[in-house]
């Protein structure tokens, strides 16, 4: 089966990418970019260092830009997954979907009505094990946006010791970051034939609600 | 020993709709079998069976429904979850009507039972259900005019239409204690 990743940039999408091509043949990447931070349904920081991922990827990119309510965000991902049907000829979506029921309601249902299959494979995991997973593939992935976490996180790579922090935090935050505590983008992972480099960078915002913006990032030798 | 049957065509659907059903059992402390459900399974070697879901566009399933025809003379308790539901529906004689719900809706006991005991709201991704049943199973919850959860008379074997491993994971674990 031809399928498109719903994709971010973020672990979340990345991981359940590598999970789907161990069955499917992944034809394109599906990338929605809200406006501000505001968007209730898609992660918003750096989308456009998707672009540089999907060439790191090989993989076609179909990059729509939304308005941050939900009827223009669901309207952009339909038109978009309708592009990929029609251009790619996928018969089906996946998604990095963990245990939001507005998000997976709203993602079913847009496949249903194309007759797209939806596929969520880190449905229900529990959220250490998915940061220890990617971990453990060799994903490198730093914190682009914080909301309820300090801002001295931005910028930092994700490590096993940080996983560990935010296992004893348990309860007080998701450590998955679907409470909106905190986006990531991943710089390299095992299907990257380059790595992100970020060259330069700003943060905005303030302590516990910040992001960091990207200016100038590139693709380097693994 | 538990088994967990697959109702699943693609492993990446086994990821949404088996592997949170066998954590479930994994954490209750139940040793558990995955099989899929093309394959012949001694089901008599299981104190209890549990069939999955799987996902919208998923008929393959009902192509081997002939495989679950064990069930019917099966000893131990059953639950089936939305294709598990379907499956034990159609096992029982009774017809399915298309009704599709996709997302969160309030579910209302009708009779009481082991597995839940209070109106809820619970996740539904079917596109087959119920409205009405013969007489070989009892309606235990609604959701609109739908039943979603029965009980095949005079057996432990229980159908729920919608996925309980997402907001009333309490459902699977009182089964596994029933």
């Amino acid at each position: 089966m031809k399928v498109c990743v719903l994709y971010s940039g973020g672990k979340d999408s990345n991981l359940a990418l590598l999970k789907a091509r161990e069955e499917f043949e992944v034809s394109c990447l599906v990338t929605l970019s809200p406006k501000s931070e505001e968007s209730t349904i898609f992660h918003y920081p750096n989308t456009e260092l998707v672009k540089l991922q999907a060439e790191s990827l090989g993989i076609p990119l179909i990059m729509e830009t939304c308005s941050d309510d939900e009827r223009s965000s669901l309207k952009a991902l339909y038109d978009a997954l309708r592009k990929a049907k029609e251009f790619y000829r996928v018969e089906g979506v996946v998604t990095g979907a963990i245990r939001s029921t507005y998000q997976a309601t709203r993602f079913q249902k847009i496949c249903d009505n194309l007759e797209l299959w939806c596929f969520n494979p880190l449905w229900l995991r529990d959220e250490i094990s998915i940061l220890n997973e990617a971990l453990e593939f060799g994903f490198e992935i730093i914190f682009v946006r914080v909301a309820g976490l300090d801002k001295s996180m931005l910028g930092k790579k994700l490590t096993k010791d940080i996983v560990r922090k935010f296992a004893e935090r348990h309860g007080y935050i998701n450590p998955a970051g679907e409470g909106g505590e905190y986006e990531t983008l991943v710089l390299d992972m095992p299907l990257f034939k380059k790595k992100l480099k970020i060259s330069e960078s700003e943060i905005v915002g303030k302590d516990y609600d910040a992001t960091m913006i990207v200016k100038r990032a590139e693709l380097v030798e693994k | 020993m538990i088994l967990v049957i697959s109702t699943c065509k693609y492993s990446l659907s086994e990821e949404e709709f088996v592997r949170p059903i066998a954590e479930i059992v994994r954490d209750c402390g139940f040793d558990y079998h995955v099989r899929r459900y093309y394959e012949r399974i001694k089901i008599e070697d299981y104190s209890k069976i549990i069939v999955c879901g799987t996902a919208l566009r998923d008929f393959d399933y009902l192509n081997h429904v002939d495989k679950f025809t064990d069930l019917t003379d099966y000893d131990g308790e059953v639950l089936g979850i939305c294709a598990g539901y379907q499956i034990l529906a159609r096992l029982f004689l009774n017809a399915l009507e298309e009704i599709k719900k996709i997302g969160v809706y309030k579910v209302r006991i009708v009779r009481e039972n082991p597995l839940i005991k209070r109106e809820t709201r619970a996740y539904f991704l079917h596109r087959y259900a119920l409205r009405s049943v013969n007489e070989k199973l009892t309606p235990l919850a609604m959701q609109d005019e739908e039943i979603c959860m029965f009980k095949v008379k005079d057996r432990d074997f229980y159908g729920v239409s919608f996925h309980p491993e997402v907001l009333n994971r309490e459902i699977i674990v009182n089964f596994l204690y029933l």
